[in-house]
């Protein structure tokens, strides 16, 4: 049982984890150093 | 329908800071220009309607740099409802020339003069309401770092937006110029809104090739530019910045009164001395040396040794109590509950030990962040830029390349962006190329462990690591230099130095924090996904042609030992090449503090902690001094990680370009790091073989190249400016 509960903890700390850098990702922000990388993407020059 | 409010201003004139305030946004401000090269939106507090834009610090709407593109762009193509225009109080006449330029865009304009606590206390007074009647505009009065005014500007700057009152420039050029802008303007296409049409005339006669591509028609303006030319004997470029010089000092003698006249500013008298051209550069080597001193040995160490030994370790006491460690806890509570001991292990020696290992170096990392925004904020290491341009320029870049260092020192992310601020292409490059030789917040886990397990605490280790950083950089400019890629001359260097201020503890705190909890995030998300994956390859492995888990005597039988092995042979010349160190620098290029996590799970960190002993004492038994030393080289030097990969890939917007940076970095790394392990040993032991011969080969080559190819021919060439002084005139309009 204690497995299960703490597998569970692990589990949902995993997926947190992954969705929080999903989340970042879609809102063009850089996993990294939270830069606002969606809107850059260095092209302003061209 | 939401109000869209632009900020726009000259470089540091405080636009952030108003931001942050009419926002509550935490964006980074810093006492130097270009801080801001993207643009930034946030919706002012209290109303969620209305849209606020902070835009790129900008001379000019005749854009010479990538983030005056940005900001003009945004001006012209979305029209924002209203701009709210920063000037510097301190330096009102010359943040003017801006304004002038702002008032043609046909959109309603309200100026802020910033700074005015400052403008008080050096007895200057600017004379709100004759600017106002000069200029056409409504003017308010703010200190955006004080929050004084700035509530009053943007409701001003709303009630503007909504009458939609555009600003009619007041200002008039000398009326043969002003003749031959009406017929330009009779000849602009319909395509050009009535309002825009005196901008798009004036832009055209400046010659400006870049607005010519936001219009659908281009007239032909070639006789009104001839005869404008010949009668006033210079370029329409030039005569138009003249003529709104001389508008500005037309009406600043009335708006303006200096209280102190010839007096050296406390600015000015600072600066005598850390500006100066013999003491300049000891001032600078002994404060970066007390910073990482400081952050790393002394102060940062007490902090983390109680995070390592105690939160992470056996415990700590606590006015007389003793509290457990983290692992010391979970250890119970998980035996406790009967948790299986494949998961045991997972949060033990692959969670903990990974992420703990990572997380007990963050006090360090705030301390150093604290200086950092310390020094930022002040105004230092705007000056630093400047003495570095005169060492830079020896070795062909010039001190603009510094600044992207200065912002690497937080994070090669933003460091890399940063370098789009640089005009000429060439500079540019070598800076992407080299920003991340200087040590980021994300490196100094790897240097305090390396300085605190093989070094005991030596005073040396954290500080040389900066100067090895400058040092590649100095080194790859005279080699890179000499290439045909790079060859040329670096571009004047034109910076306007801040005055210094007092930080306020809250900016200073925000800056540390907004650097520290990116850290600690990231210990939350990508290392702990690493670890995990760490943990699971180290502790499961064939044995006797079984997969099964292992014991921890058993992990050479691991994945990650027989992944690690098949490229830990590389390594052998550098002192590490043992399969723990490769797949340490490897996983660090994920994200570079995954390379102590990595050691924390592979070193047993939570066992070994139990035990009474850390780390330190496990990993030195791994390696010697100097093979460490050569570590912690290779890792500074070499690619950096993935996400600071792709900024380089997106700022040279060229596949080869990014590899031969990367490839670049690398190769670097390698020599340094093998020249220091066999020379080291060496002269540690007097062993000498046949690497010590081919790291001596490596050396010479190295000298060769820095010396007698590019050293001296740098360093006593005739110094000519490039080609880009063309835009001399220009320069000199704004410096002034």
């Amino acid at each position: 049982m204690g497995t299960i509960i703490v597998g569970g903890i692990v589990l949902c700390l995993t997926a947190a984890a992954i969705g929080s850098m999903i989340h970042d990702k879609k809102n063009g922000k850089s996993i990294q150093c939270g830069g606002d990388c969606k809107h850059c993407g260095g092209h302003c020059g061209q | 329908m939401s109000i869209k409010i632009a900020l726009a201003g000259n470089p540091n004139c405080g636009k952030t800071t108003l931001f942050n305030a009419l926002t509550g946004s935490n964006q980074f401000v810093g006492n130097w220009p270009g801080v801001t090269v993207e643009k930034k939106e946030g919706k002012l507090k209290g109303h969620k309607d209305v849209i606020i834009m902070d835009l790129p610090g900008i001379y000019s709407l005749s854009p010479y740099t990538l983030e005056e593109v940005v900001a003009r762009n945004y001006l012209i193509g979305e029209r924002p409802d209203a701009i709210l225009n920063i000037v510097d109080g301190t330096n009102i006449e010359r943040n003017l020339y801006l304004s002038t330029q702002l008032m043609e865009l046909g959109i309603p304009v309200i100026m802020a003069v910033n700074m005015m606590d400052i403008v008080e206390k050096n007895g200057d007074r600017i004379h709100i309401d004759r600017l106002s009647k000069k200029l056409g505009c409504e003017v308010v009065e703010i200190s955006a770092l004080k929050g004084t005014g700035i509530e009053k500007a943007a409701q001003k700057a709303i009630t503007l937006a909504n009458q939609k009152n555009i600003a009619i420039p007041v200002h008039k050029f000398a009326p043969e110029v002003e003749s031959v802008l009406d017929v330009v303007e009779q000849k602009l296409g319909s395509d050009i809104v009535k309002e825009q049409k005196r901008f798009f005339a004036i832009k055209l006669l400046e010659k400006d090739d870049k607005i010519q591509s936001q219009m659908k028609l281009v007239p032909d303006i070639s006789k009104e530019i001839e005869q404008i030319e010949k009668l006033f004997d210079d370029d329409t470029e030039s005569i138009i910045t003249n003529e709104r010089y001389v508008y500005i000092s037309s009406i600043i003698g009335e708006c303006y009164t200096k209280g102190r006249k010839d007096s050296l500013t406390i600015s000015d008298k600072i600066d005598r001395i850390v500006t100066n051209r013999i003491l300049a550069l000891p001032i600078f080597a002994v404060v970066m040396f007390i910073v990482y001193y400081v952050s790393v040995t002394t102060v940062g160490t007490w902090a983390t040794d109680w995070a390592n030994d105690g939160l992470f370790g056996e415990g700590w006491s606590l006015f007389g109590l003793e509290v457990p460690g983290i692992p010391i806890l979970l250890d119970s509570a998980l035996t406790a509950i009967g948790c299986a001991d494949w998961l045991h292990g997972l949060i033990l020696d692959g969670i903990v030990a990974g992420v703990g290992a990572v997380l007990g170096f963050v006090p360090q990392m705030l301390v150093l962040f604290i200086f950092l925004a310390f020094l930022e904020a002040c105004g230092y290491m705007a000056r630093v830029a400047f003495i570095m341009d005169r060492i830079f320029r020896k070795f062909g870049l010039s001190g603009k390349s510094f600044i992207p260092m200065l912002i690497g020192t937080g994070c090669g992310v933003p460091g890399v962006m940063a370098s789009r601020t640089i005009e000429n292409d060439r500079d540019r490059k070598m800076t992407i190329m080299t920003t991340t030789f200087i040590p980021c917040g994300a490196k100094l886990p790897i240097i305090a462990l390396i300085a605190g397990a093989l070094f005991g605490g030596a005073w040396w280790v954290a500080p040389s690591a900066y100067f090895v950083g400058i040092a590649a950089i100095i080194c790859s400019g005279i080699i890179l230099k000499k290439t045909k890629m790079f060859a040329g001359d670096p571009a004047p260097f034109v910076m306007e130095l801040p005055s210094y201020h007092m930080p306020t503890v809250g900016n200073v705190l925000r800056s540390m924090w907004e650097r520290g909890w990116s850290f600690i995030k990231k210990a939350g998300t990508i290392i702990l996904l690493s670890t995990i994956v760490v943990w699971f390859t180290t502790f499961f492995g064939w044995v006797d042609g079984q997969f099964r888990m292992l014991e921890d005597m058993e992990i050479d039988h691991s994945i990650l030992a027989s992944i690690g092995s098949l490229v830990s042979w590389i390594f052998i010349p550098l002192g590490w090449g043992d399969w723990k160190s490769a797949v340490a620098a490897i996983t660090g290029l994920v994200a570079k503090e995954n390379v102590v996590g990595t050691f924390g799970i592979l070193f047993g960190f939570a066992e070994v902690a139990e035990d009474g002993t850390e780390i330190w004492g496990t990993l030195a038994g791994s390696m010697t001094a100097i093979a460490a030393y050569s570590f912690l080289v290779f890792n500074l030097l070499c690619a950096p990680c993935f996400a600071a990969m792709g900024a380089i890939k997106r700022e040279m917007n060229n596949a080869k370009w990014f590899w031969f940076a990367i490839g670049y970095q690398t190769a670097l790394a390698y020599v340094v790091s093998m020249c220091v392990y066999q020379f080291g040993t060496l002269f540690t032991t007097g062993s000498f073989g046949i690497l010590t011969v081919v790291a001596l080969l490596f050396f010479l080559g190295f000298i060769y190249l820095l010396f007698f190819l590019g050293f001296i021919y740098l360093l006593f060439r005739p110094y000519k400016e490039s080609s880009s002084l063309k835009l001399d005139t220009k320069n000199f309009a704004r410096a002034k």
